[in-house]
């Protein structure tokens, strides 16, 4: 690329080519709730997860999140059906009603796996614990000699699934002495610290030096979002995340007037771009266990739209460069391109 | 925004539609509805009569008519871009068609609204202006022909008066000597130009003769680039002087002066690759 680079130089070809990087780190997975209260926000950073093993085999799960497309019925559904052994369409998932799921701090900032689905992991430790109780005590053993492998409890004779384990525990006919009947586990979970996904992006782009063009030509993202739960979903999220984060770079404004009239309040003037603008996103990653909570898990919404608007930037600079241009505000929309140019040729 | 109430009435036929539109002082024209729709919707116009001449069936085609191809008012762009006696005629028109919005924009719009509409920012009508085509307009008094030169007369306006019906638009075909481009310099694919450039010429002598360039979106009309059609002839540099006798609007898409800068680049680069052809 840096060969064509230089070569379209060379022959004075007016459609430059710009190569840019960008590197981040990010914090999110909103918060410590003591982080929050250092800093005088006014919530805390915890969320709830309920899971309820129903007695049909089934298992209703309450979340404190609040999806609007990221998928959480699904990721969810992942990680309790990994966690106690039901099928993924076994597990319905319940939220944004207040009637259902009253106490949530909702999704944004990342958070929602990190925290919400982190809640469920350790919602799903206490129905596990509560399972292997009744399972020794059907079994007629000691709680030490039962063995849990996800959604089954092994002891020294038989084996119990969750599933019958719930069946067990609502019909109540033979508990533990004392025991509640039920199996069913809130826990609200306060995250110990921040998840910290990162990544490296790299944007090349074609800028017409004439009209001030700027084409996108390929965008490869490679982020480390932690252990992946569901690798579609985390591509869309990147891919959502990378299309807005362009679209800052190359195409959304709001522009005033003279008045303070807002000239982009339509959607034939606020340009929100469509696929026809962007190439194929080249989505790669590396996987690396966050350590800051049990599932590995790092935030992954705002990773495409953080590193973009830099690598986009960075690269119609970079086609520029050697024309003495430093700097151009985003969006580096063709008018702006255009004065760019005419500022260091005058 | 959902429109202010309107009376519908279907016509079945041009004098039907001619007559509907009679009746009332304020009644419009439906066709394919691309400009239309919006309009009712913003408000922008509230019309209390939509004649919808949408179902004209026989208003809609492509027909050899000696020296020029003429097309039904009602030819959807998508029909006019795959239609095969433009291609081979006139692809400028077939060409520019296809290019026009996104495909269900290209499925409902229709050559004879895109061109009553009067949009300086629309295609068509600098393509029909370059070639010097002409459009045919029915009214209570018969059919009458005018010149695209004349039909463009302001910001959405046109020679088509309110109580007329645009039936027929006619483009002149090229021949093998005839060299074209258009160019469209937008920021979105569906967006309309900020600036557009339809050239057309004539090879002769190793040169052109009979330039023809129209520019989209550079004043209240599409307009002829006489200066730079001049130097196109005379073999000099269109471009310096494409925008001679322009008014381009200043909007967010672009200021009025990087609009000019626009429209030497695209008009530099429209007559090298028709030349190119």
């Amino acid at each position: 690329m840096r060969a064509e680079q230089a070569s379209r130089r060379k022959a004075g070809d007016p459609k430059r080519l710009g190569i840019g990087l960008s590197t981040y780190v990010e914090m999110c997975g909103l918060a410590p709730s003591r982080v929050l209260g250092a800093i005088r926000y006014a919530a805390g950073g915890w969320d709830t997860a309920t899971i309820r093993c129903l007695p049909t085999g089934t298992v209703q799960v309450v979340t404190g999140t609040s999806p609007h497309g990221q998928g959480h019925e699904t990721s969810w559904a992942q990680i309790v059906a990994d966690r106690l052994g039901y099928e993924v369409d076994e597990v319905e998932v319940l939220h944004g009603d207040t009637s259902v799921s009253p106490l949530g701090m909702d999704t944004y900032g990342s958070r929602s796996l990190a925290v919400g689905g982190v809640a469920l992991y350790f919602a799903a430790e206490r129905i596990a614990e509560k399972a292997k109780k009744i399972a020794a005590h059907r079994m007629g053993v000691a709680e030490a000699q039962v063995e849990r492998d996800g959604g089954t409890f092994t002891g020294p004779e038989q084996s119990l699934t969750v599933k019958e384990i719930a069946f067990a525990a609502w019909t109540a006919h033979d508990l533990p002495d004392g025991m509640e009947p039920g199996l069913e586990a809130m826990y609200v979970y306060d995250p110990p610290n921040f998840s910290w996904p990162g990544g490296a992006h790299l944007a090349v782009v074609e800028v017409d030096t004439e009209t001030g063009n700027v084409d996108l030509l390929r965008y490869v993202a490679v982020d480390d979002v932690g252990t992946v739960i569901n690798p579609l979903i985390v591509e869309g999220q990147v891919h959502g995340g990378l299309a807005q984060g362009v679209s800052q770079a190359l195409y959304e404004e709001a522009v005033y007037d003279e008045d303070g009239n807002l000239l982009t309040a339509s959607m034939t003037t606020y340009l929100v771009p469509s696929a026809a603008e962007f190439p194929a996103w080249e989505v790669g990653r590396t996987e690396t266990p966050s350590p800051t909570n049990p599932l590995g898990v790092k935030g992954v919404g705002e990773t495409g739209a953080i590193a973009s608007p830099a690598a986009v930037m960075n690269a119609v600079v970079d086609a520029l460069a050697e024309d003495g241009v430093t700097d151009i505000a985003m969006p580096a929309t063709p008018e702006r391109v255009w004065r760019a140019l005419e500022g260091v040729r005058a | 925004m959902i429109p202010a109430p309107f009376d519908y009435e279907v016509a079945e036929s041009v004098d039907e539609a001619v007559s509907l539109l009679g009746e009332r002082e304020d009644a419009k024209l439906l066709a394919g509805g691309h400009s239309l729709l919006p309009l009712l919707r913003l408000r922008a116009i509230r019309p209390s009569l939509l004649v919808d001449m949408g179902r004209i069936k026989e208003l809609s085609y492509v027909r050899d008519a000696g020296n020029s191809i003429a097309i039904g008012a009602l030819t959807r762009h998508h029909d006019v871009a795959t239609a095969p006696l433009l291609q081979e005629h006139n692809p400028l028109v077939s060409h520019v068609a296809g290019l026009i919005g996104d495909p269900q924009v290209r499925h409902r719009g229709t050559i004879g609204g895109s061109l009553a509409h009067g949009d300086p920012a629309s295609d068509l009508p600098a393509v029909l202006l370059a070639l010097g085509g002409e459009v045919d307009v029915a009214g209570a008094d018969g059919v009458r022909t005018v010149a695209a030169a004349d039909f463009f007369t302001g910001v959405f306006q046109t020679a088509a008066g309110a109580k007329e019906v645009v039936a027929e638009v006619r483009v002149p075909k090229l021949t093998g000597d005839h060299v074209w481009s258009y160019l469209k310099f937008h920021r979105r694919a569906q967006d309309w130009a900020t600036v557009g450039v339809a050239a057309v010429a004539k090879r002769a002598n190793g040169g052109v003769s009979d330039a023809a360039i129209a520019l989209v979106n550079m004043g209240a009309t599409p307009m002829r680039a006489a200066a730079a059609e001049a130097a196109w002839n005379a073999g000099g540099d269109p471009a310096a002087v494409a925008d001679e006798g322009t008014e381009p609007p200043s909007d967010t898409n672009g200021s009025a002066d990087f609009r000019r800068h626009l429209a030497r680049v695209l008009v530099g680069r429209a007559v090298a690759e028709a030349t190119a052809r």
